[in-house]
């Protein structure tokens, strides 16, 4: 029960600094301060309407497909001020790559499903598609069941398989940080663990960040958590303390299931 | 019978009188709605028998090989080969002048600014092309074409058929891709993928089967107009593989053959009703099997 | 804090653990207390009661035990819920301890009956510090219904006292089996239950350091007074 020893932190990938965000009218996001750690895996958790998946959805700025949504105040990665007009978003998106609630398999076969995006920023050979493929569905763990039907459409596997073919679509272009937008909500449980299990694999290659509304699956997977509520970042810090003795009440309350 | 049990007793009969006034109310409805499905399917299967009864018949080599014959020949002399040939040819230009414009429009409205100023006067106006009278779009084309050229053509033919065509394709393209889910769009721009490779790879390549079935039906809408054509492409008796001057089109002979005292024209006119009915069959079949392919 | 869960299930559930907890701890209590009378009144009925309740306080023991695992297993409780069933774990086992202490003081007392030979020895001080015992476990449950960190604090000072009481009390019988040997096995029965007396008191601070716990979610066992008050603010 005693506090463990007091490592240094992780150097920080993503770092928000005073980030608004607006719907229209309506602020979604009021002052938003977080320092993302490198190769961990952070979680946002907290009530629906919080705004946790709004505030993933600016690390790849998916919010400028809507013309009424803006963001203030600026994001860096690396550094670099990803809110930027100069940032060119479609490189910014093959270094941040996302995966949704519902899996989406486009309407292609399986190996095309995956190459679609490698071929978006290299020019690949044959024969080098073909080890990306490999190499992306192994780290999806998804080789095994796929490797002798990949020109079968994407849309003939099974839900969690869709999914992790959608992870490794994302992973395909070697993207530096992973955003996963309530990946499991839409999946059995044995799918949800073996997804838990490849997102604590894929930490290692990866920044990952995952927006859920299982608090205990943000409890398994995550490294680091930030509760989120009513556009406000409430508290973040380490899992292991965020859930057994969070700093503000608030926090607690909403861990504990005292919410509301 | 005490109280206490006489009670739930009571609410007990009531909710079986009440279940069983719903069954009758059901049973009527459903009575009710079959006979109008019956009125319905008498008419439209009287219309077929007819059309299969009378049309069968005056199929025949001649029928598919012979240009229109004057009238008074006798029965089984001349046919409909040159009305056949200029309906395939005005509907085949026709759908390829139609369809690129109905997909692109469909991809504006759906894809670039769905709800633009620009978007809604489209649709708006499209609606009203959708719904206007055929023979309003038959005089518009006689105003811009033949008017303007001093002739009837299959060109200006063509163009008034197209001018069916493209409300029907924008409508089912807007539709169709409306339908994509937002998630896959999403998805496809989360890999960093530019806009027009979104929409030709993915939402487009995902709406394949609903826009063809709708390219289907538009063409099968047309190949049996008659009232665009009666200003624009009017009718020729004489056999020709061009769209210049008045062109023979089985719509149009049909209405005068079957509106003519002669035996042998009424019995071609048959024929022809025949022929555009199974053509239509035919694509709307095609749509469906197309459509469930998704 | 909101202290209603959104489900009123779980609600009932701690609080069904929780007067399991207290229903065992005034079990204890009363166990300790008889013990101490018996050895006061050196009544053998006393001793049999001390004895005969020791079953009870371990099958519930295993009960509340088997009750924690339950809501464990359905609710996955977080935060303060967790510290709240991790303590309830720890104190039923100090309490169950302090049975056992109780227990074993009266088993000493009829020894002593029996040999008949320490009724001239003076266990005034092993008296003050028997009921400071009692005392201290009575308020370190008291203290737990009610979650008050201070009334805690003050069980953990108090603990010093007995342990002080118990010195004085072994230094003493030490020179009573100097003077007069034919004591000595009545006197070392009187120093395991000093022993055992001093265990209570441990047991009962024990049951402070896991109420700070629940409330601060800080771990203060093996660590000095300062420290926990330090803690507290």
């Amino acid at each position: 029960m005693t506090d463990k020893s007091h490592s240094p932190p992780p150097p920080t990938k993503i770092s928000v600094r005073d980030m608004n965000f607006y719907y229209g009218k309506f602020q979604a996001l009021k002052q938003i301060n977080l320092e993302i750690p490198e190769h961990c895996v952070t979680a946002f958790i907290g009530p629906s309407g919080c705004g946790k998946s709004t505030l993933l959805r600016t690390f790849n700025r998916m919010f400028e497909l809507y013309p009424d949504q803006r963001a203030e105040g600026s994001i860096l990665l690396d550094g670099e001020n990803l809110l930027d007009s100069k940032q060119d978003v479609a490189l910014l998106r093959a270094r941040v790559g996302m995966v949704f609630q519902k899996p989406t398999p486009f309407p292609m076969s399986i190996f095309d499903n995956i190459a679609f995006g490698v071929n978006l920023f290299e020019n690949l050979s044959r024969i080098e598609m073909e080890e990306r493929v490999e190499w992306a569905l192994k780290k999806a763990a998804l080789w095994n069941e796929v490797k002798d039907k990949l020109t079968q459409s994407g849309t003939s596997l099974s839900g969690g398989q869709q999914q992790r073919l959608c992870i490794a679509r994302g992973v395909a272009i070697k993207p530096e940080v992973l955003l996963l937008d309530e990946p499991c909500s839409a999946l059995d449980p044995i799918s949800t663990a073996r997804i838990e299990e490849l997102i604590a694999e894929l930490k290692k290659d990866y920044t990952v960040i995952i927006v859920t509304h299982n608090m205990q699956q943000a409890a398994r997977c995550s490294d680091y958590t930030a509760y989120m509520y009513l556009g406000d970042l409430v508290e973040f810090g380490k899992t292991e303390q965020m859930f057994l003795k969070p700093t503000k009440v608030e926090t607690e309350d909403y861990i504990t299931g005292r919410f509301g | 019978m005490n109280p206490s049990a006489s009670l739930p007793d009571a609410r007990n009969n009531a909710r079986i009188a009440r279940f069983n006034r719903r069954k009758r109310f059901n049973q009527a409805a459903i009575a009710l709605s079959l006979v109008a499905m019956l009125f319905g399917m008498f008419w439209l299967s009287w219309i077929l028998w007819e059309t299969l009864r009378l049309g069968f018949g005056s199929i025949s080599v001649a029928m598919l090989t012979q240009d229109t014959p004057p009238p008074n020949d006798p029965i089984g002399e001349g046919g409909l080969a040159n009305a056949m040939m200029g309906s395939l040819m005005m509907v085949a230009l026709a759908t390829l002048i139609g369809t690129p414009i109905g997909i692109l429009t469909g991809v504006y409205l759906a894809e670039y600014d769905p709800r633009g100023k620009v978007a809604m006067i489209v649709r708006f106006v499209n609606d009203l092309l959708l719904s206007a009278p055929s023979i309003i779009i038959g005089l518009f084309v006689y105003v811009i074409m033949v008017v303007q050229f001093k002739a009837f053509s299959g060109w200006a033919g063509a163009v008034a058929l197209a001018l069916i065509v493209i409300p029907v394709v924008i409508r089912t393209t807007e539709n169709m891709l409306m339908l994509i889910p937002a998630g896959l769009r999403e998805a496809a721009y989360a890999l960093g993928t530019p806009k027009w490779k979104v929409i030709t790879r993915i939402t487009l390549t995902a709406a394949r089967a609903g826009v063809l079935t709708g390219i289907l039906l538009a063409v099968a809408r047309i190949s049996g107009e008659t009232a665009p054509l009666l200003f624009t492409a009017l009718n020729n008796q004489f056999w020709k593989a061009n769209l210049d001057g008045p062109t023979a089109n089985l719509p149009v002979t049909i209405l005068q053959f079957a509106m003519s005292p002669y035996e042998n024209w009424q019995q071609l006119a048959w024929g022809g009703v025949f022929l555009i009915t199974l053509a239509v069959l035919g694509l709307n079949i095609l749509a469906r099997v197309l459509s469930r392919e998704k | 804090m909101n202290d209603k869960h959104l489900s009123s299930q779980f609600d009932s559930d701690l609080n069904d653990v929780c007067s399991r907890l207290m229903e065992m701890g005034g079990l204890v209590e009363a166990q300790l207390q008889r013990s101490v009378s018996a050895l006061e009144k050196y009544s053998l009925d006393i001793i049999e009661e001390v004895i005969r309740v020791e079953e009870k306080v371990d099958a519930l023991e295993v009960e509340i035990d088997h009750e924690l695992t339950a809501v464990i297993a359905r609710r996955q409780p977080a935060a303060r819920d967790l510290r709240l069933l991790l303590a309830i774990s720890k104190i039923t086992t100090n309490l169950e301890r302090t049975g056992d202490e109780a227990h074993k003081i009266a088993k000493r007392v009829r020894s002593i009956m029996k040999r008949d030979g320490a009724r001239n020895i003076p266990i005034s001080d092993l008296r003050v510090a028997s009921d400071l015992a009692v005392n201290l476990i009575q308020r370190a449950l008291d203290a737990f219904v009610r979650l008050d960190v201070a009334a805690a604090i003050d069980v953990f000072k108090e603990d010093d006292l007995i342990d002080r009481e118990f010195k004085g009390f072994t230094r003493k019988l030490i020179t009573y089996m100097m003077e007069d040997p034919r004591t000595i096995s009545s006197s070392l029965d009187l120093l395991s239950i000093a022993k055992a007396v001093e265990r209570v008191g441990d047991h009962a601070k024990n049951i402070a350091e896991f109420i700070i716990y629940i409330v601060k979610g800080t771990d203060v066992r093996h660590s000095s007074l300062a420290h926990i008050e330090s803690v507290v603010e």
